[in-house]
């Protein structure tokens, strides 16, 4: 079927407007830090309940002061509603306006995948500009379900701003023209083999971030246990407490990880009916092996003494690393079976 | 392989209590026998810390395989390299980077993984068995001491208390055992059976890609349109056999490929890029059996007796027909031209004459499906025959073909050849090209295209596909189950009224969030007691 070529440039328009609304959600997610100032609602609520005798967090680790959401969390349980967290009309006007952007943004970005979709007539996540897209899309949809679930608002500028450079490197260094697929690629198996890759992906890149953002605070909160002097105090105090975003970090992973693990195999049943074998070192099945041994890694590391905190997350990144190397080294300097960048 | 079951490493045994100091290391001062270091050597080894340096090392050990031309799956590009890094390829190879997944090193790595693996998965197997039927602990004297706790009161009697938090707590499921004055509970025993299945599901798989290497075999072959082979190891072009196969293993089918057709993108940025390829093949999957057409489409391979066939590559024939000195035609046939470039399909190919009289001739020449003269030289712009072209560089002499190591179809040995004074003039179909000094003629009457068959046999694929649906289920059940722990105490308080007690542990929880729930099983807990008393908002 002949491409649609408005419904490509529509799809190019809403691409256009998804990154200057990302942009806007990234200034103000960075005016919140410079100017918000902390509401009294997520201050925490460390007040007594009289029927809470004890009530430490997951690994016995009181939740640090400065976490608004977990600090929430251990006040309130006499609530009997369950743990309560700020909500959003506690948050800062600040935030407000980024998570704002940031919706609508997602808004025209899943309008961008579905207009790409409609002009090609499939999934549209045929080639590297597209796949790069869709990944953006779902790396943001489940950072605002982060967001709805944990609320951990101060996080909105460390997500964003990485999405707002990758989509803007998408947008001007590869992009290709909608068109049709390799008849390698025409088949149902890219629908379930790739959403799945894109899915995985998506939520690695979340956890990825939260993984730098746990270093960081982790790295300024053992400074302050052991009396060094600090600087930007105010703004790791904004933060979700490192145990918090290690298990933030730990979450995603576990969602992405069985993801990718069907992703794979989808990838060898499909390998079996194009290429009549479901396993065969091909340097992208390589790459996808290295990477779902590295987050196995982690997931083993993070249950073992001596390996969790700072080392899991190093583990977490180094997949993450060699989840990006599959995707653009691999693509585009090694020759493979999968070479369907696009590119050239 | 997780956090409950190895306990040395963590410090924590199942209980939540400190674990003895039992790692691996001897204590000072204290001498092993024989048996002592076996058992200190098999506990190293299924350590987690080693189960994780050796899993490392399984993807460490996988990089070379990605950067470096691989044997089993481009030998072309291995000659290639030892051509052009003469120095240092032979010590590559005697280190088994050109062909890392069968080395003995990466085997190594992954058999001492598998081991460590199955010392640590079968006897917990074993352990989760036993504690099937297992009634969960009695509750701890002090339920206030559990990581998670709680206190309420109720004007209920101790007994009524019990019974509601043990009745709300069997309604949410868990397994229950009570006692004087306590309640405890379990529930989620199935995340180590989900850990369990992953853990054993991956040995699994080990073993079925092993079947698929002792029973299985991978074969290809080049088939010309209108030609057709029987599958036998003689009529296959590249044969790959299991260990276990012998050549009456092979499915005795005869393919014939009637047509082969490529459709490309014609116009537009993506001009010449394919949309379609379709081997259209007639077959008979014994000997004398009905014979059946299947158009046979990447993606879609046919399935004969167990064993399928896939298109692979394709590509063009130039045929052509030789007569000789002496006036005789001595050749006539397709000759198979092997793509050098993708876009236009520029294709090389020999032509090797060993019948011609008086001197045998040789041919090595391009293909060009449509010639473009660019600036003097011709180059092939597009992938389908729009205006095909032949160029070719004749010699006579001897092509060595009696004599000395077997030769490729696609190479010509030039020692023995000299090249013929012919002006370089591309061929359109039926033009014919005279050889100086009475050597002969060639005439390119046409061509035909090839399709590339490969033929694959493996009786692990099933099996294989059953141990990675198990292992996937096995790592959600491991993934979003939490093992753990309530335990309720009541008894009667100050003022007559009963004071309870409500305690939570988890045993394997990771992701956290334990807190929450028990946060929530305190708040129902609470409300089941309080339902019908004189407390609560039910007054």
């Amino acid at each position: 079927m002949a491409i649609n070529q408005g419904l490509s440039h529509l799809s190019d328009h809403f691409l256009m407007v998804t990154l200057v609304f990302y942009f806007l959600a990234v200034l103000a997610f960075a005016a919140d830090f410079a100017f918000g100032r902390r509401s009294p609602a997520a201050e925490p609520a460390r007040a007594d309940v009289p029927e809470l005798v004890t009530a430490g967090a997951a690994g016995g680790t009181p939740v640090a002061g400065g976490s608004a959401a977990g600090g929430g969390t251990a006040g309130t349980v006499g609530a009997a509603t369950g743990p309560a967290r700020p909500g959003l009309r506690d948050a800062s006007r600040w935030v407000q306006a980024g998570l704002t952007l940031t919706v609508l943004g997602v808004l025209a970005h899943i309008a961008g995948v579905v207009t790409r979709g409609l002009a090609v007539h499939r999934v549209p996540w045929g080639d590297m500009y597209e796949f790069i897209i869709a990944v953006t899309c779902v790396a943001v949809l489940f950072f605002l379900g982060l967001m709805i679930r944990y609320r951990p608002y101060r996080l909105g500028l460390f997500f964003m701003a990485p999405i707002v450079i990758i989509i803007g490197l998408a947008q001007t260094v590869i992009y290709t023209p909608a068109g049709p697929l390799v008849p390698a690629l025409n088949s149902y198996w890219l629908a379930i083999h790739v959403t799945a890759i894109t899915l995985a992906t998506g939520t690695y890149v979340v956890a990825a971030v939260l993984a730098v953002v746990y270093l960081v605070a982790d790295r300024h909160s053992r400074r302050v246990a052991a009396g060094l002097p600090v600087r930007n105090g105010e703004a790791f105090r904004l933060l979700p407490s490192p145990e918090r975003l290690d298990q933030f970090a730990y979450r995603t992973v576990v969602f992405a990880f069985p993801l990718w693990t069907f992703g794979i195999m989808a990838g060898a049943i499909w390998a079996d009916e194009a290429w009549g074998r479901y396993w065969g070192w091909d340097p992208t099945e390589t790459w996808a092996f290295i990477t779902w041994v590295v987050y196995a890694c982690f997931l083993h590391a993070r249950v073992t003494a001596g390996w969790r905190g700072r080392r899991a997350a190093y583990i977490q990144l180094a997949g993450f690393g060699c989840l990006l190397f599959n995707l653009l080294g691999v693509s585009l300097f090694i020759t493979g079976l999968h070479s369907y960048a696009g590119l050239s | 392989m997780t956090e409950t079951s190895r306990m040395t490493e963590t410090g924590v045994a199942e209980d939540g209590q400190q674990a003895a100091p039992a790692t691996g290391a001897p204590p000072p001062g204290t001498a092993y026998g024989a048996a002592g270091w076996l058992r200190w050597g098999w506990r190293q080894l299924t350590s987690m810390r080693t189960a994780l340096i050796l899993l490392f090392l399984l993807a460490v050990g996988s990089v070379p395989g990605s950067l470096l031309p691989q044997q089993g799956i481009d030998p072309a590009a291995v000659q290639q390299y030892y051509a052009s890094h003469p120095g240092l390829a032979p010590w590559l190879a005697r280190l088994s980077l050109f062909n890392v997944f069968a080395a003995p090193w990466f085997a190594a790595i992954y058999l001492l993984l598998f081991l460590s693996l199955a010392g640590c998965v079968v006897p917990r197997a074993y352990r989760l068995a036993r504690s099937a039927r297992a009634l969960p602990p009695p509750a701890p004297r002090n339920v206030a001491r559990m990581p998670q706790s709680v206190r309420h009161e109720t004007g209920q009697d101790p007994a009524a208390a019990l019974a509601a938090a043990a009745a709300v707590l069997g309604r949410r499921r868990f397994r229950l055992r009570t006692g004087e004055g306590w309640v405890s509970a379990e529930k989620g025993y199935r995340r180590e059976l989900g850990n369990l299945l992953f853990h054993l599901a991956l040995l699994g798989l080990l073993g079925a890609v092993a079947l698929g290497g002792l029973f299985g075999y991978k074969a290809n072959r080049l088939l010309v349109s209108g030609s057709s082979f029987a599958n036998t190891v003689t009529a296959l072009d590249v044969f790959h056999p299991g260990r276990l196969v012998s050549p009456a293993d092979l499915q005795p089918f005869t393919i014939t490929l009637n047509r082969f057709q490529a459709s490309y993108v014609r116009s537009g940025q993506l001009r010449g890029q394919p949309s379609s390829f379709n081997a259209y093949l007639s077959y008979s999957p014994q000997p004398g059996a009905r014979t059946q057409r299947y158009d046979l489409r990447v993606n879609h391979p046919l399935n004969v007796d167990g064993a399928k066939v896939y298109l692979i590559g394709h590509g063009y024939a130039p045929v052509f027909r030789v007569t000789d000195g002496s006036g005789k035609v001595v050749f006539d046939q397709p000759v198979p031209f092997i793509a050098v470039n993708t876009s236009g399909l520029a294709s090389e190919g020999v032509v090797k004459v060993p019948d011609a009289r008086p001197d045998q001739l040789g041919f090595a020449g391009v293909f060009l499906p449509t010639a473009v003269d660019a600036g003097g030289t011709l180059e092939s712009v597009f992938p389908a025959p729009l205006n095909p072209r032949v160029s070719l560089i004749s010699y006579r002499g001897n092509l060595g073909m009696n004599s000395g190591p077997s030769q490729s179809v696609y190479q010509l040995n030039t020692a023995g050849l000299t090249e013929l004074p012919v002006a370089p003039r591309p061929l359109a179909p039926g033009q014919s090209i005279r050889l100086p000094g009475g050597a002969g003629t060639l005439t390119f009457t046409g061509y035909r295209q090839w399709a590339s068959l490969a033929i694959t046999y493996d009786p692990g694929q099933v099996p294989a596909l059953i141990a990675g649906l198990a292992a996937l289920a096995g790592l959600l059940l491991s993934f979003f189950i939490r093992r753990r722990r309530m335990f309720v105490r009541a008894y009667p308080g100050p003022g007559g009224r009963t004071v309870v007690d409500v305690g939570g542990l988890a045993r394997s929880d990771p992701a956290g969030g334990f807190d929450e729930e028990f946060a929530r099983l305190a708040a129902e807990l609470r409300a089941g007691y309080a339902g019908q008393t004189s407390e609560g908002k039910t007054d």
